[in-house]
Order: C-alpha cells, then sequence, then structure tokens
C-alpha cells in the first residue's frame, strides 16, 4: 500500500527537547519509506504553527499524518479542523501523546524514555498506514418539539429555558393542573412508549383513554418524587402521619399543628437497605425554622439516620438549633419504634447520647420523599437505566449532571433524587437548556467511528442487540443484523462481544489495535 | 547480561482511563516507562483476541483500565470489559499461563494516584513471574 505522510514534532516549548533526542526521532521518520515530510514546530497549538503545518501539507500533496504533541483532547479540535480546511480527512490523522505518556512520567529516565518515544513513534506509522477516510453524515431533526414529562418545579423551568432557545416545549402533567408556562400542556398525560434515536423520536403518550403518536428532538424527564406513597411500619401504625410536603401545605395554610411535632426521617426505618430516598433533605430544616418562628412554644423533634444538607443551608442546622428544635439521631439499631395500640408515643435510642428516649407527639411527619412508581415505566418506555433506587440513572456525575446515557433524554429534579425546591428548579434549567441547544442545531450528526455488520459472517444471534446500551443493532430484511448508524455512539462493545466476528468498529479495528499493540511491544526499554 | 525489562501493555479507554493516566503524568506522578498504551474506545472493545495476542507477542502482563462502573461513559462499557478480562483469565489458568498476568481496572478521570499504583502492581507481577514459559525469578 502507498502512502505519504507528514510526521510532526511538537516541542510543547521547550519541554520536549529537555529529555528527548528531537533529532534523532526526526532522523527515524524520514527513514520511513512512507514518510515524505518531517516537521518540528515550537508548539502545534499556536495558530501561526499550525498555518505552517497545513501549508506544508497542501504543497506536498500528504493523504495522512502523525502529529507527536500532547493529550488528544487539547489539541484535537483545532488541528483537526485545519486538517480538514487543507481537505484531508480527519479519521487519517494519527495523534500520539508524547507529553504525558513518555516526557513527564519518565523525567529521571532518558534513555528509556528516548526508546519508548521512538518505539511509539513507529506503532503510530504502523496505526497511520492502516487508517481508512471515513466519513460524517448529517439528518435533519423532523420537529422542534422538546417533550417534557412532568410539569412540577423542574419540568416548568426546563420548558421557560427551552423555549428561548426556540425549542416548542410540550409538557405532559399526570393531573389536571392549569400552569403559566410556555409551550402546550397535556393534562391527564403519561408517556407510555417511545421508538427512535436522539433527535427524533417517536412517542406515544397515553392522554386521557387514547394514544397519540407525537415526534420529538428531545425529552427531559421531571417525574418529581413519588409524593403519595408512604410504605413502613411507621405509616401502618400512625394512620394520620402526613408526609412533609402535605405538612408544609397545612402550615401555610394557617393550620396549627397539634403538638409536640415529630418529624422522622422515613416511615421504614429499620429496613434492610436504606435507599438514598430515605435520607431527610434541607427543605426538613427549612420547614422547622418556619414552623418554630411562627409557634415558638411547640416542641420540635427531628429523628433522623442521614441529613443531606447542601452548601449554606448547613447554617439552618445551628439555626434551628438555637430555636430549640431537638435534633436526634438513630441508628439501625436503636430505629424508632411505635406501638401500634398506643400509636402517641415513640421509643428511640439517642445514637450520640446511648439513651433511650419515649417521645409522645401529637403529629408524625415523615420526611423522605420515596421514589417516583411512574420512573419504571417512564425508562422502559425510553430504555434508558435506572438506579437501584428506583430513580432515573445520569449518564456521568462529572460530566453531565442532567442528561441519561441517551443522547437526546435529559433528566432533572427529583426524579434523580430528593432534592429541594431551589435546587430542581436550578437542574431544571439546566436540563431545558441542554435540550433546547440540542434542538437548536436542528441537525443529528453520526457516522464517523461506527460499528459495520458483515451480513455474510452474521448468524443473527441477537448478542449484539442485547449488549448495546443505546439499541443501535437491529435484525434486519435478511434476518441479518444491522446498525442503525444514527443511534451508534461507537464504543464497540457489540464488536468485542460477537461471536461470529462479524461488526468491526471502525478507526479502531482489531487489526489496527493489534498491530499497535505488538509494534509497541517490539521496543526493548 | 543485562536485567531483563519487563513489557506491560494497557488498554485504556480513551474516556476516564486515558484521562486518568494523563492526570496522574500531569500531576507529576513518575510510573515505570516499561509501560505500553493503547487507546481504545470503550474497555467493551477490548477482545480476549487483543489481550492473547498481546501475550503472544511478548507481553509479561496485560491490564485493561476502563471507567468506573457506575460511571462509565458508555453506560455497561466497564461491565462488559470485565466480562472479557475474566473470561480471558478462565482461559489462561485453562491452559497452564498464571492468570494474573491480566487484570482489569477501574479509574475514575480524577483519581490521579490510581493509575501510578496500577503500573507498578502490573510491573510488579511481570517482574516476579518473568516471561510466559521461562523461567521464573
Amino acid at each position: 500500500m502507498k502512502a505519504r505522510i507528514q510526521v510532526v514534532l511538537c516541542k510543547c516549548c521547550t519541554e520536549m527537547p529537555k529529555l528527548l533526542n528531537m533529532e534523532k526521532l526526526q532522523k527515524l521518520a524520514e527513514d520511513s519509506s512512507m514518510v515524505v515530510s518531517v516537521m518540528t514546530v515550537d508548539a502545534v497549538c499556536d495558530g501561526k504553527d499550525l498555518a505552517r503545518i497545513v501549508g506544508e501539507a497542501k504543497e506536498r500533496e500528504i493523504d495522512r499524518a502523525v502529529v507527536l504533541a500532547c493529550h488528544k483532547k487539547d489539541i484535537s479540535p483545532n488541528l483537526l479542523k485545519a486538517y480538514r480546511r487543507a481537505g484531508i480527512n480527519e479519521f487519517l490523522i494519527e495523534l500520539v501523546n508524547m507529553r504525558e505518556e513518555v516526557v513527564l512520567p519518565h523525567a529521571d529516565e532518558p534513555e528509556r524514555a528516548q526508546a519508548k518515544a521512538e518505539t511509539k513513534l513507529k506503532a503510530a506509522l504502523t496505526r497511520a498506514i492502516m487508517l481508512a477516510p471515513l466519513e460524517k453524515q448529517s439528518e435533519e431533526m423532523k420537529t422542534k418539539n422538546v417533550v417534557i414529562v412532568g410539569a412540577g418545579v423542574a419540568g416548568q423551568a426546563a420548558a421557560h429555558e427551552a423555549a428561548k432557545s426556540g425549542a416548542h416545549t410540550v409538557l405532559l402533567e399526570k393531573t389536571s393542573k392549569s400552569l403559566k408556562v410556555p409551550g402546550v400542556i397535556m393534562t391527564h398525560a403519561q408517556l407510555v412508549g417511545a421508538s427512535g434515536y436522539g433527535g427524533n423520536f417517536q412517542l406515544k403518550i397515553k392522554a386521557g383513554e387514547k394514544v397519540e403518536e407525537l415526534g420529538a428532538a428531545a425529552v427531559v424527564i421531571a417525574t418529581g418524587g413519588g409524593w403519595t406513597t408512604l410504605k413502613g411500619p411507621l405509616a401502618k401504625a400512625v394512620k394520620d402521619a402526613v408526609p412533609l410536603y402535605k405538612f408544609y401545605e397545612h402550615m401555610q395554610s394557617g393550620m396549627v399543628p397539634k403538638g409536640p411535632v415529630v418529624i422522622v426521617d422515613t416511615p421504614d426505618p429499620a429496613g434492610k437497605t436504606m435507599k438514598v430516598q430515605d435520607y431527610a433533605w434541607d427543605d426538613t430544616l427549612e420547614t422547622v425554622i418556619q414552623l418554630k418562628k411562627k409557634h415558638p412554644e411547640l416542641l420540635v423533634y427531628v429523628i433522623f439516620q442521614e441529613m443531606r444538607a447542601f452548601g449554606l443551608s448547613e447554617l439552618a442546622y445551628k439555626e434551628a438549633a438555637d430555636l430549640g428544635v431537638r435534633f436526634i439521631r438513630y441508628d439501625k439499631a436503636g430505629a424508632p419504634k411505635i406501638d401500634a395500640k398506643n400509636p402517641i408515643a415513640l421509643t428511640v435510642k439517642d445514637f450520640s447520647q446511648g439513651e433511650v428516649l419515649d417521645l409522645k407527639f401529637g403529629t408524625l411527619v415523615f420526611a423522605s420523599i420515596p421514589a417516583n412508581q411512574d420512573n419504571q415505566m417512564i425508562a422502559d418506555a425510553l430504555r434508558i437505566p435506572m438506579t437501584v433506587d428506583g430513580s432515573i440513572r445520569r449518564g456521568s456525575i462529572q460530566r453531565w449532571p442532567v442528561t441519561t446515557p441517551k443522547p437526546g433524554i435529559f433528566v432533572c429534579g427529583s426524579a434523580l433524587f430528593p432534592k429541594s425546591r431551589e435546587l430542581a428548579k436550578a437542574e431544571g434549567e439546566a436540563a431545558g437548556t441542554m435540550a433546547g441547544q440540542f434542538v437548536k442545531r436542528g441537525m443529528i450528526e453520526y457516522g464517523g467511528s461506527v460499528a459495520q455488520v458483515t451480513p455474510e459472517k452474521c448468524s443473527a444471534c441477537l448478542t449484539c442487540i442485547r449488549t448495546c446500551p443505546y439499541e443501535a443493532p437491529f435484525i434486519g430484511a435478511a434476518n441479518k443484523a444491522e446498525i442503525k448508524v444514527q443511534a451508534c455512539q461507537g464504543c464497540g462493545m457489540c464488536v468485542g462481544i460477537c461471536p461470529s466476528k462479524a461488526i468491526d468498529l471502525h478507526h479502531y479495528t482489531d487489526d489496527q489495535v493489534m498491530e499497535e499493540a505488538r509494534t509497541l511491544l517490539g521496543g526493548d526499554f | 547480561m543485562a536485567e531483563r525489562k519487563p513489557k506491560v501493555i494497557g488498554f485504556c479507554c480513551e474516556k476516564h482511563g486515558m484521562d486518568a493516566a494523563v492526570l496522574s503524568a500531569r500531576s507529576g506522578k513518575q510510573f515505570d516507562a516499561s509501560v505500553r498504551l493503547v487507546q481504545v474506545p470503550c474497555t467493551g472493545r477490548v477482545d480476549g483476541i487483543h489481550i492473547l495476542k498481546a501475550l503472544e507477542d511478548g507481553a509479561d502482563s496485560v491490564f485493561v483500565l476502563g471507567c468506573l462502573e457506575k460511571n462509565c461513559y458508555y453506560d455497561t462499557g466497564s461491565i462488559e470489559g470485565r466480562k472479557r478480562v475474566e473470561y480471558v483469565k478462565q482461559m489462561l489458568s485453562e491452559v497452564g499461563i498464571e492468570k494474573e498476568r491480566v487484570e482489569m481496572f477501574n479509574a475514575a478521570s480524577t483519581n490521579a494516584w490510581a493509575f501510578p499504583e496500577i503500573v507498578s502492581k502490573m510491573v510488579g507481577v511481570a517482574k516476579k513471574l518473568g516471561p510466559i514459559g521461562g523461567e521464573k525469578q
């Protein structure tokens, strides 16, 4: 095979020559028969050097390049853009991370580092020859709809933000409450089914008695918590116990609670597993402070195992304690108990003092917000993962806190885990903005490094269909597996698991991976 | 005769795995030079044949580094990767090669301390066991 390769050695200002012999590397690159141009530049990230590289690439009519610089993610956007403008396919550029893999971690061993750098260059050249050009395609989004499931605090915030980007918002609300938000509100509506991929979803919505079909570009899940479900021994023993939000509503409407007020975190404190929903959250503190300010003579107890108060809400602890609220922490062994025959007294062992307390109460309140029962149905419809606690799982806590692993589906508010109104609103705004920006693009780009099936080898065993988290593979008309390119994210899970080796991932084929490994192992360092 | 240098190969996922390696280098950590990193899009991409071929081509030990299982970029990728590695380990023990030579690790992109630990562990294994089929040191 004939190839015209350009090799670019980046000095990374002065970092690389400190440890590596750049002339030797340059010589090694020049010795390769397919290399037509070798350049040493001060910094690839510099615009002037970039222009020089691309100019040389055009002049020598190179068709692929090997760039030895730093971390791929740092340099690739600008570098690939420049090469694309010069007419070179971005999948023919091989980037080698010399700085973080050789120079920085092996500063004490210059000889071994030099040998390693040379081997890495050889491996990159081997891989560069095997690369194939790939094209990305794009498809227009058919609608501008953003469907928001749930019209609570988070859902409304998401609708306002998504509408700012020009998206058509459709809110699905389970009850019949009327709201003032941009877009269409469907009452008594539930999401029951879905097909398609990010950008072009086909949703099935049950509104009242009929089932409607609706196209959507993005979906925001804002189902909130399961407010009405109170299950557990404490809720069974005390019939008139109320959840926190109801207690708060009563308080706002001016009702005086019967004292003393006892707030317990969960109705099932001695349960086997502790879910995130069983914690007491900062709205508990908010409520008791308001209660104490209104009725200072009331005795208020907060009994909890775990309390989560974010940021400055921590200060509310002190404020509440100063107002005379009594906090009692327990652990599983000393969990609060109520005798069903005497449902006005509670026994709990204080974890910090070791004392067993008997408390008489007039009102019992539960602070926990159980997971929404509808989450299961929505997760089944959209086929997104759930957590063990029964809430929707987000993609990555650090990278995308309001995104599910599936592109085009966003999640916010108490659908993730219970939280205060402010936090739910902020998350709703974030999810709404992301959905709005997603729709604003108008196009979905796909292709490039994606999987492809060789139909002759496929035995239609369905292994790839079960493995893929994005539902990209399907059995086509010829009874063979096919890949829906729009849905494929290029992870290659189906490729590794295929028992017939019928699937291949472009840009990371078996040959490319194994040849690179073989060349790297060939070096002695 | 000069001391034989161990050969360790690591298949890193390009999301958290590679980021963890890069971050450890940027935070000034030093690790053994005998490690060779091969980038794959996800540890689910790693096939048994890649690991076995690497061992055949002269690697003393192989590790696969992916995202944390609960926080994987591709949702279930690192769980799939672990399954592959377990399968290869079983295969190795059946043919009489030490299964400690192959190992799967998980790291978050912010775990700068994780990568040097992994490398020193795998280099230790390579030094202890020596080349495949050769005499133990």
